[in-house]
């Protein structure tokens, strides 16, 4: 399981704001993802978690400017912009978004809405593509007789089951998801988990998990990257990053009990996370960290490779400096 | 469909309360209003005692007002409304000779005006933050803050010499065929139909383009991107459409703004639609002609404002609920 | 909910709560609304001070009809021989004031109507909200030429027809907002304090529907002026008031076009558009403050930019 699917390279994404000045969303991200493993991405809102996934698909608004690379099996998705994502998208990569009551178009009904990519990418077309689109609803645990009904009618979590099965059109190998379940109550939120775990099994599909909610990645993720104000500060094997962790966040976040009710924040670390309009010279996180020492203040953290898979950006990772300290 | 058919009734129903109120206003103003040359729809200048005595007894001028409310509304089911004190031709005549000539130049206006306005609104918001978004966003707000007749009195400065200034038809073509009368009339309603059309495509224009922007921020565009749709088939297939809606909600507010304009514009192109006959009637103090306008036009914006629910509960499935 | 339901339910459910000063911040930063702010103030200027200043009298008539313009008279006289220029500002006071006093009206009906129905709800706004259904459907400018021809050609009765029929749309508007503003927290609790509705209203409804209030009342003065001109021009106008659209009716009537004299018809049509454009450019750019669109958009002609960073770039 473990041949690279798509791996992220040095991604830097920055936004054009309203009046006037830039906000640096992504800084320097690098990471990489095994074929047919859940890979987690969590941080607090705003730390660019959602930003990186839109990168990989190419997805980002006309304000923003990136750099880096995004290889999925080898080619570089942002090449060229939209003219070399766009031939990768639903194909060989798709999402699920948070909120699927808006992601839906609410004057299509769900057959249409799965239908569509089918036959834009040539997969099926007229009865046949109606059939597989069935097939998909029955598959995530919907009637197929719900292939004429508009998403309004569907409840939260079926809506969010029937995004889950258009993003399975063009049997795609990566799913990307951004906070699935936000906004589910537990019970459902405990479905389309399970419904994802068992794809990813059954299909060999790649899943990317973007959450904040702690608990949910530890259950269902093999390995997982936490990022903070738009780094990656660590990326590695689940149990590692819960029993030993190599980022002052990363051992914050992970030593909160789990909240059985499943309703976790990010639990409350004092401070606030930083503005991303202003260059930062040092660490991002070193106000509120509780080990930061000399460097930390004014020598960005490189990510730094510790044994195979594991990567953290934290000065405490590195010989020389720790040494001369 | 049930809570469609509930729609459909709630706004019927509505549509037929508001008729009936326009009628019992119409009845009111003009009947109740002091002054017997208002009252008095059988004070036809120049009539003979015999056509004074026949629509007295029509209308039941010497009974109570009571009695005359109701004979009045049992008039108006006979589409009976009395006698132009102008012409001395049946009221209900005038009127449908007018609608007949009005329609078709409210109609391309309007047609103008909303192609124009929803294509510079949509393109404004595609390229948003341009030049091309400011200015045409400028260029409508300036010609909607025209008033009305004045654009047509400018138009007829531009124009004289190429195109007609006033009329249906050229007086000096004898025996046409019916292609020429037809280019005949168009190049009449020409002048006419544009003013209302420039003065209106403005608005189009503000509605289109912040419909389109709002559409273009929602999530589901995202993901028609996501799926690998090309821009111009996002716009076309899941942008536009959506956007389209408020536009049709657009065309009924609009519409006591085409009564107002076409009234203004008729007038100065003396182009013999309904406007020019309510012109008309004010100028000459013509109740009667007057009251049958005042009732055609306001029936006329209930219905068309009725027709606009429906179409916009067609086009959107939500409100199907 | 029907199509005319549409305009008002959307902007009242994302208004953002006004803050103290939020007229005064928008006429100070928007351009549009600053453009407009001058252009107002400086037609007042002329309303006020205007015919005092000019040599000439409004009904001087001082030579030919029609006359081009010239050094002494940069616009040339009207179709009775009186200067434009002292017309153009005597209009500027009339048209001006019917304007102003019909959008009064209208607001103080409306703010009655829609506060009282938004706030009290139950009967009284079902059937104070049945009265405004009808009235906006049934078209402004058609009943005021009725009435107005029925009634009387003095300016008051002019500016009284006006206001009663343009208040329908503030009403709903106002309606919607202060419904949703009622059930704010601050709001339940004065009323759980003791307050009485009046007080509640006058201290924490009205100032968070104020720049509302605001943004109609200049939107309806450009109503009011175009209605007052359409109204000249049909002929039901004060015949002893010398407003902008009197003038557009003396000219066509004296056949100004066939006659080429531009003067007398493009200048006061040009003050009415103007006019007419400032207060809408100040009553939009209110109404942008008070529901900002908050979302960028996914999609535009040009999309995002790629970047090869250096070697030394952060």
């Amino acid at each position: 399981m473990s041949e690279t699917i798509l791996s992220v390279e040095d991604l830097h994404v920055w936004f054009d704001l309203p009046r006037g000045g830039v906000l640096h969303a992504v800084q320097g991200v690098s990471l990489s993802v095994d074929r047919g493993e859940r890979f987690g991405l969590v941080g607090e809102s705003g730390c660019g978690k959602t930003t990186t996934i839109l990168a990989m698909m190419g997805l980002l608004p006309p304000n923003a400017t990136v750099s880096g690379r995004v290889l999925l099996e080898g080619e570089d998705v942002l090449a060229e912009g939209e003219r070399s994502a766009r031939p990768h998208r639903w194909v060989d990569i798709s999402m699920i978004f948070q909120g699927a009551m808006n992601a839906l178009n609410p004057v299509q009904t769900v057959g249409a809405q799965i239908l569509e990519p089918m036959e834009l990418h040539g997969y099926a077309t007229g009865v046949d593509a109606r059939e597989r689109a069935g097939t998909l609803l029955e598959l995530v645990g919907i009637g197929r007789d719900r292939l004429d009904r508009f998403p309004h009618e569907f409840s939260g979590g079926m809506r969010q089951r029937a995004a889950i099965a258009m993003a399975l059109a063009c049997e795609p190998k990566v799913i990307l998801a951004d906070e699935p379940t936000t906004a589910l109550d537990v019970m459902v939120q405990a479905q389309i988990l399970g419904l994802l775990e068992r794809l990813s099994e059954e299909l060999g599909l790649t899943v990317i998990l973007v959450t904040h909610d702690l608990p949910l990645v530890a259950h269902v993720c093999h390995r997982a990257a936490v990022m903070y104000g738009g780094i990656l500060a660590e990326v590695g094997p689940m149990d590692a990053l819960y029993h030993d962790p190599r980022h002052p966040y990363t051992r914050m976040l992970f030593s909160a009990v789990p909240d059985p009710t499943g309703e976790s924040e990010v639990i409350s670390i004092p401070g606030a996370p930083p503005r991303l309009d202003r260059p930062i010279p040092g660490c991002p996180f070193e106000p509120r960290c509780d080990r930061a020492f000399e460097p930390c203040s004014s020598v960005r953290p490189r990510q730094i490779s510790l044994t195979d898979g594991r990567e953290a950006s934290c000065h405490l990772n590195d010989p020389a400096l720790t040494e001369a300290s | 469909m049930r809570g469609g058919a509930d729609y459909v009734i709630k706004r019927a129903i509505f549509a037929l309360v508001t008729v009936f109120v326009a009628i019992t206003l119409n009845f009111v103003l003009f009947r109740l209003a002091p002054g017997t040359a208002v009252a008095n729809v059988a004070r036809v200048p120049g009539a003979s005692p015999e056509l004074r005595a026949e629509l007295t007894r029509e209308f039941g001028l010497d009974k109570s007002k009571w009695e005359q409310y109701v004979i009045y509304l049992g008039q108006l089911a006979r589409g009976n409304l009395g006698v132009s004190f102008a012409t001395r031709e049946p009221v209900r005549e005038e009127l449908g000779t007018a609608l007949v000539n009005t329609l078709p130049m409210v109609a391309l206006g309007e047609l103008f005006a909303i192609v124009v306005g929803t294509a510079v609104g949509v393109i404004a918001a595609w390229r948003r933050g341009t030049a091309v978004d400011k200015g045409g966003v400028a260029v409508g707000l300036f010609f909607y803050s025209l008033p009305t007749q004045w654009l047509g009195l400018m138009m007829l400065l531009l124009f004289a010499g190429i195109l007609p200034s006033g009329g249906r038809e050229s007086l000096f073509l004898f025996d046409p065929t019916p292609w020429r009368h037809f280019l005949d009339v168009l190049k009449h309603m020409i002048l006419p139909s544009m003013t209302l059309g420039l003065v209106l495509f403005g608005e189009y224009t503000i509605v289109a383009r912040s419909s389109m922007l709002e559409t273009l921020g929602e999530d589901y565009i995202l993901t028609a991107r996501a799926k690998g749709l090309r821009d111009r088939r996002i716009v076309r297939r899941h942008a536009f459409r959506n956007a389209l809606l408020p536009i049709t909600t657009m065309v009924a507010i609009s519409l006591g703004y085409i009564v107002a304009g076409s009234i203004l514009a008729e007038s100065v192109f003396s182009w013999p639609g309904i406007g020019k006959l309510m012109y008309d009637s004010v100028g000459q103090r013509d109740y009667p002609l007057l009251q049958g306008v005042f009732l055609l036009l306001t029936i006329s914006v209930v219905l068309a404002n009725f027709v606009a629910d429906l179409l916009y509960f067609k086009l959107d499935p939500r409100i199907r609920e | 909910m029907s199509v005319a339901d549409m305009e008002t339910k959307l902007p009242a459910a994302e208004a953002t709560p006004a803050r103290r000063g939020t007229v005064r911040s928008v006429l100070r930063e928007r351009p549009s609304a600053i453009v407009g702010l001058a252009v107002v103030v400086f037609f007042i200027l002329v309303a006020i001070f205007g015919p005092m200043l000019s040599p000439y009298g409004v009904h001087e008539k001082i030579g030919t009809p029609f006359t081009p313009p010239s050094l002494s008279h940069p616009l040339g006289l009207d179709d009775a021989g009186i200067d434009m220029v002292t017309l153009l500002m005597q209009g500027a006071r009339v048209s001006l004031v019917v304007g102003f006093a019909a959008s009064l009206i209208a607001i103080l009906i409306g703010a009655l109507v829609g506060v009282t129905a938004g706030y009290f709800g139950g009967k009284s706004d079902v059937a104070l909200m049945r009265v405004t259904d009808y009235f906006l459907v049934v078209p402004d400018l058609v009943l005021m030429i009725v009435i107005a021809s029925i009634w009387g050609q003095k300016l008051i009765y002019i500016i009284i027809v006006i206001g009663a029929l343009l208040w329908t749309g503030t009403a709903r508007v106002l309606r919607a907002q202060v419904k949703s503003i009622r059930e704010r927290v601050y709001v339940r609790r004065s009323l759980a304090l003791g307050g009485s509705n009046g007080h509640t209203i006058v201290q924490h409804v009205l100032p968070q529907v104020s720049p509302l209030i605001v943004a109609n009342a200049v939107l309806l003065i450009a109503v009011a002026i175009f209605d007052e001109t359409a109204l000249a021009y049909l002929g039901l106008g004060d015949p002893t008031a010398i407003s902008w659209g009197k003038l557009i009716k003396n000219a066509s009537e004296a056949a100004a076009v066939s006659a080429g004299a531009w003067w007398a018809i493009v200048p006061p049509g040009l003050c009415v558009a103007t006019v007419i454009l400032a207060c809408t450019l100040i009553g939009q750019a209110l109404e942008d403050a008070l529901n900002p669109r908050l979302k960028a958009s996914y999609l535009a002609a040009r999309g995002f930019r790629i970047r090869r960073l250096r070697e030394d770039e952060p």
